[in-house]
């Protein structure tokens, strides 16, 4: 479909009388999105003598994708990110296709998880992960050494790689105006209080996590966000073997009201967190409830680290205005269930860049909203099945400790656990074999219905 | 009762708690106890974390445990045997073994127990749900619910649900039967025949259905904005062309 839009607007740019219906007015439905592109493209001007700057703000796995594909397809680009050696406190999963669309080195994966535990509230433990095949994993990766790659890769591809911390744009008053950014220079001095610098671009993506300043800067709204609260804990040799590629998922109204306990293992120690949206203020208890429940396994640790970040819940109201895009954590795209960001925020700064490298032709001319509005259309179109089926898992399955009962059970079933590596691995709702489809259906309403069944009994015990 | 106001006046220091529950309960395995050390050692670890959490945990716990030796006897008339108390911090219980119940222990008349089974879990669950423990790799949980079989399921808890519902639908369906009827001169069988009764009869059946309970009513309103909230998040960026304004859901 994208390749029919270009070969049409080409066409009209040769055509010389203008055909009397396209109009420059915004279109509300996105569907007429393609005639709007259309005709904006047509009264693009070409750019004289040089090629289009973009600027990158952010350099995590969003800006350090987006900033490679620029500029591999020769758009000037420049990436701007604070702080070069950001040990980002984050999960650090990576599903499997990751690996191979972004041909991620197989040195930057510390561990591959290959097999994982859920524990219900009632400590009732399922291992999934038996229908893996030999070559399917979920990488564990430092956040540190996975954004240096993609950043480095970039900077090979044509990138300046700028150590900046942004500040304010200045919007451009039409179409043929710049950007203005206003950054602050630090250059690799740490401690220092930074030089200030002024950068005119074309175009800005904005890739600046979940506290994004260029959304702030172009009013992109608000979002609900859960707090995700880690500690690092170095456990003993003889502990750390049992996590050797095992990871574990703790659900219960003790761990988290509305999210999951988790204990991921890195390089060389365990992550154990925890996170929610609903009682942040409560955050502190659930994670001592984390630790109790993990307690024997990570018995003897000593705590390195301690982090803590927030995670957005769904998309701003606004992701792009004018030549001003949101890719990533800034723009939202975290899941829900699983809370799964970098494959996401690495994907979409793709999907952004490659918009950007189409509607302007290599660079060659300048791009306008319609251009970015596309990359939009892509990811709501690609990834829409994938966040609305977990947001449904969620709702249905975090609501409450029967219902997380009834999920752990549900997660004992070889259907359930190969459709859900399936769809976690390689990104895509594949709609199985229907009978199997209704006998999970049937399987799931009979495990929420005797959860419940028993925490009625529950609630006449407590009376 | 005497032995839980007894328990409570020693919740302060735990380190006595051990002993003195050794001298109200005589029978104890010897393998329990000292699989139960390390949750003794966490135990106070936790309090020192947040020592109001100490005395609130050992309040709770005699609540299910007292009724429970009772109950224990009443419910499942195979075993009589008193109700064992561990260390304060595990869930223990003789039919519980290596990680799921043991059937065997729940036999009634050569058959098992099923409602038994379903008691025994309900309190383990409330235990846990108040007294959170660690999952340890050296006794795994590994009880499915499923073992219980549909019937036991539908004999205890669909079935009274069931009679309720049936009962309510019977008394609106006579009534409102009876004043179509008087107001029309339609009766029964002719109003099968015509479309809008067997409207009003699907609204009947399905709110019965429904609407169990006086909060339903409010319940079944917040599903529908519910289900419909994730996808109007997604959507805002879409309705911005228009509006060209915040649009903050």
């Amino acid at each position: 479909m994208a390749s029919v839009a270009l070969k049409s607007f080409t066409a009209l740019r040769r055509s010389t009388s203008d055909p009397p219906h396209f109009t420059t007015q915004p279109l509300t439905l996105p569907h007429q999105q393609q005639r709007f592109r259309v005709s904006a493209s047509r009264t693009s001007p070409k750019l004289s003598n040089r090629n289009l700057r973009v600027a990158v703000i952010g350099g995590g796995p969003a800006g350090g994708s987006a900033a490679e594909t620029l500029a591999k397809n020769g758009i000037e680009t420049y990436l701007i990110e604070r702080k070069l050696d950001n040990c980002k406190p984050c999960g650090g999963a990576i599903p499997l296709c990751m690996v191979g669309e972004f041909d991620l080195p197989l040195d930057i994966i510390d561990r591959k998880v290959t097999k994982m535990k859920m524990i219900s509230p009632s400590n009732i433990a399922v291992d999934i992960g038996q229908t893996l095949k030999p070559h399917e994993y979920i990488g564990m990766v430092r956040r540190e050494v996975l954004d240096a790659y993609l950043r480095e890769r970039a900077e090979k591809n044509g990138a300046s790689v700028i150590n900046g911390l942004f500040l304010k744009m200045d919007f451009p008053r039409n179409n043929k105006e710049p950007y203005v950014l206003y950054y602050t220079e630090y250059d690799n001095k740490k401690g220092g209080m930074g030089e200030k610098r002024r950068l005119e671009v074309d175009a800005v993506i904005g890739a600046d996590g979940a506290n994004s300043r260029v959304a702030k800067s172009i009013n992109a709204g608000d979002y609900d966000y859960a707090i995700a609260f880690q500690e690092r804990v170095r456990i003993p040799d003889e502990k750390m073997i049992y996590y050797e590629n095992l990871a574990e998922m703790y659900v219960g109204d003790d761990v988290s009201p509305d999210f999951y306990g988790w204990v991921f293992p890195k390089c060389d120690h365990v992550a154990v967190g925890t996170g929610t949206v609903t009682h942040k203020g409560d955050i502190k208890k659930f994670q001592l409830a984390t630790r109790k429940r993990a307690k024997d396994k990570i018995l003897g640790g000593k705590i390195i680290r301690v982090e803590a970040h927030p995670i957005p819940e769904h998309p701003r109201p606004r992701r792009l205005s004018g030549r001003v895009a949101l890719v990533g954590d800034a723009a939202g795209y975290v899941t829900k269930c699983s809370g799964e960001g970098i494959y996401f925020a690495a994907k979409s700064g793709r999907m952004c860049a490659e918009a950007i490298v189409e509607g302007s032709e290599q660079g060659k001319r300048m791009i306008d909203e319609g251009d970015l509005r596309k990359y939009l259309e892509k990811w709501d179109k690609t990834y829409w099945p994938t966040y609305k089926v977990l947001d449904v898992l969620q709702k249905v399955f975090y609501r409450s400790n029967p219902a997380r009962e009834a999920f752990v059970e549900m997660c004992a079933d070889e259907y359930v656990q190969k459709m859900t590596f399936d769809s976690y691995l390689y990104k895509k709702v594949v709609p199985g074999n229907p009978l199997d489809d209704l006998k999970l259906a049937v399987n799931t309403i009979g495990s929420l219905v005797r959860a419940n069944a028993l925490r009625k009994e529950m609630e006449k015990l407590r009376v | 009762m005497s032995i839980s106001i007894a328990l409570l006046s020693l919740s302060s220091p735990p380190s006595t708690l051990l002993p003195k529950t050794h001298f109200f309960f005589t029978h104890k395995p010897t393998l329990s106890l000292t699989s139960t050390r390390p949750s003794f050692f966490t135990f106070r670890a936790s309090a020192a974390d947040n020592g109001a959490g100490v005395s609130a945990p050992a309040a709770t716990v005699e609540e299910p445990k007292v009724p429970e030796a009772p109950e224990g006897s009443v419910g499942s008339n195979g075993a009589v045997e008193p109700e064992e108390v561990m260390v304060l911090t595990k869930f223990g219980d003789p039919k519980w073994i290596n990680g799921t119940w043991d059937l065997k222990q729940f036999q009634k008349d050569g058959q098992t127990n099923w409602d038994a089974v379903i008691d025994a879990e309900v309190r383990r669950r409330k235990w846990l749900e108040d007294n959170p423990e660690s999952s340890s790799n050296d006794d795994p949980v590994v009880f499915d619910t499923s073992i219980i079989p549909w019937w036991a399921w539908m004999k205890r808890f669909h079935l009274p649900e069931a009679e309720l519902l049936n009962g309510r639908a019977a008394m609106i369906g006579f009534f409102m039967a009876y004043l179509v009827d008087s107001l029309t001169g339609v009766g029964l069988v002719d109003q099968m025949g015509n479309f809008f009764c067997k409207t009003l009869l699907f609204v009947a059946v399905v709110g019965v259905l429904l609407i169990r309970k006086n909060e339903d009513i409010e319940t079944v309103k917040k599903l529908l904005d519910e289900t419909t909230f994730y996808d109007k998040q997604w959507q805002a960026t879409w309705q911005d062309e228009t509006s060209g304004g915040n649009k903050k859901e």
